[in-house]
């Protein structure tokens, strides 16, 4: 029984939703696809060694299959796991078992590394000796070596879609990723005074990024416990009502973790924005420039350092 | 369950816990409207740091016992509200207006030892 | 295996905490991140009450769902209850016949991605909602 671990679950998951039925539909397998490859499964099964030599050597040819071959770890798992599937292929069962074996087969190569039109010619020499033995099968019977050999191949181009598929997902998901971490690092914050923070915004600011900023934002709340952060917006030209929208939830988000947000830079387009969506900005706290939101953060908290009378809560 | 609620001088602290049923969250209620009458309490504070999840039934809860307890001469704050949680509680589109808040305990000490304007 | 489904029987106010809880769990399988799990587990905190409160007893249940190549959580809270006379009514924010702020439902509906209600006078209620990863 195949084990998942959580990361593959979900690149798996992402594949396997899919109508299973649906993949064999798309190659046409029919019942009589099935009987041809019973009768010749043993024309693989027999020689299992030689058609996995097969696939191997070829790889071993190649520099650009260094990662799978100079990994006995590695190679190991591939072979051992390439030697059941092989067996599987003739075993007419194409259900979800040998969709999830297929596909750990490829997490493997993808893991090594290994360049997706080496795998294909390697797979293909593979194809290539169990069509000899298939043809040995039947002298004199070309056709039917044929028809054969289509069932066979039938099973191998359902197995490619199954790596194609999972490297692609997989490799999705590392791209996600990476843009994750992008967006992470254009949005750094800045401690310059204590309790205070400045959330620098440059670029092009959507509805997803915007969430983003807001979790940063509020995580550095807690990690520097802000009283006062200033959202500077001079490197942002455009605001859509999204966006405005994210913005005024941010500050009152920081409000209930007891920091009062000011946010300056607003240019003159993004601020007549602003104002045609509608956005209150009597809740908000604006400056002019980074400089004034500093100021006045100082402001804010030198007044609660020294104040004796208190008139209302800062945040307000 | 129900949430324990210290005494530290005129303020009052309760700390409320991640499993939080609606039951406990109106004991607490009660509760506080009774000890702060019982301790001539001038402060208290309700944190909520290890509160995965508040709904719009505690931040009315929450908001009724800072109403009653400032009928009975005290101030309330709320603090510890966590990052998510302050996201949908803005999402949700309950601000807990009326109410202070504060990053901490140890925010909401400070802002309770300000003197105020009556 | 992993387990992509649960369902919780709701009946007490206790009971609200355990669907969120799971709720929250399986987001967070589903690969949600973010303040996103705490989303899921607000609304299904709401609904989940929604159920006591109007109803007395009823049933949520969670499911990891799929569909053109994103993955989201299921949350469905069926209940056999008096059903909901004005639908319309009850949807709109600060509506409200019991004693709270009516914010559940509307509430629960701005947190989740997509959001349905299905209720019968005498019959009962069942709310499905959907969010999806990004």
């Amino acid at each position: 029984m195949l084990e998942f671990n959580k990361n593959d679950f979900k690149v798996f998951g992402e594949m396997a939703e899919e109508d299973l039925d649906a993949r064999l539909r798309f190659v046409d397998f029919t019942p009589e696809d099935f009987t041809r490859l019973i009768e010749i499964k043993d024309e693989v099964l027999d020689h299992l060694d030689e058609h996995l030599a097969a696939f191997f050597e070829h790889l071993g040819r190649f520099e650009k299959a260094r990662g799978l071959i100079g990994s006995v770890s590695l190679l190991q798992e591939a072979t051992q796991l390439q030697r059941e599937h092989l067996i599987a292929m003739v075993g007419g069962d194409y259900g979800i078992h040998y969709v999830a074996q297929q596909f750990q087969l490829g997490q493997i190569y993808n893991r090594a590394q290994l360049d997706m039109g080496l795998y294909m010619g390697a797979f293909h020499a593979m194809l290539s000796g169990i069509a000899q033995r298939i043809s040995a099968r039947f002298p004199g019977d070309s056709s039917v070596a044929l028809a054969h050999y289509r069932s066979f191949k039938k099973v191998a181009f359902f197995d490619l879609a199954i790596v194609v598929d999972g490297i692609v997902a997989d490799r999705e998901q590392t791209i996600r990723r990476q843009q994750e971490a992008i967006r992470e690092l254009s949005t750094p914050t800045l401690q310059v005074r204590e309790r205070l923070l400045i959330l620098p915004i440059i670029g092009l600011l959507d509805s997803h990024r915007a969430k983003q900023l807001t979790d940063t934002l509020l995580q550095a709340i807690r990690a520097h416990r802000a009283k006062v952060v200033v959202v500077d917006m001079t490197g942002v030209s455009t605001v859509d009502s999204k966006v405005a929208n994210h913005l005024i939830q941010t500050v009152e988000a920081a409000r209930l973790m007891g920091a009062a947000a000011i946010i300056t830079g607003l240019s003159a387009d993004v601020a007549q924005s602003l104002v045609t969506l509608g956005v209150d900005l009597g809740r908000l706290n604006t400056m002019g420039d980074l400089q004034g939101g500093i100021e006045k953060a100082e402001q804010l908290l030198g007044y609660a350092e020294r104040s004796t009378e208190r008139t209302g809560h800062l945040a307000d | 369950m129900s949430v324990p609620i210290l005494k530290q001088g005129d303020v009052l602290i309760a700390s409320v816990q991640a499993a939080l049923t609606d039951h406990d969250l109106l004991q607490l209620k009660d509760e506080m409207a009774h000890k702060v009458g019982q301790f001539r309490t001038r402060g208290v504070i309700i944190d909520v740091t290890a509160l995965d999840v508040m709904d719009s039934f505690a931040t009315r809860t929450l908001r009724n016992l800072a109403a009653t307890t400032h009928l009975r001469g005290a101030e309330t704050i709320i603090v510890g509200i966590q990052p998510d949680v302050a996201v949908s509680l803005v999402q949700l589109g309950l601000t807990l207006e009326g109410v202070a808040t504060a990053l901490d305990l140890e925010e909401g000490l400070a802002w309770l030892a300000q003197p105020r304007a009556a | 295996m992993v387990t992509t489904e649960a369902r919780v029987d709701i009946a007490r106010d206790v009971d609200i905490v355990t669907a969120r809880q799971h709720g929250r769990e399986l987001a967070g399988r589903i690969g949600f991140t973010g303040s996103d799990p705490t989303l899921i587990a607000t609304a299904i905190s709401e609904v989940a009450r929604n159920i006591i409160v109007y109803s007395g007893h009823g049933e949520i249940r969670l499911e990891m769902i799929a569909g053109a190549g994103r993955h989201g959580i299921l949350v469905v809270a069926s209940d056999n209850g008096p059903g909901i006379p004005n639908l319309d009514l009850a949807m709109r924010d600060g509506f409200s016949t019991g004693n709270s702020l009516g914010i559940g439902l509307p509430g629960a509906r701005r947190l989740m991605d997509e959001f349905e209600i299905l209720s019968e006078v005498g019959k009962g209620t069942t709310v499905t909602m959907r969010k999806w990863r990004r």
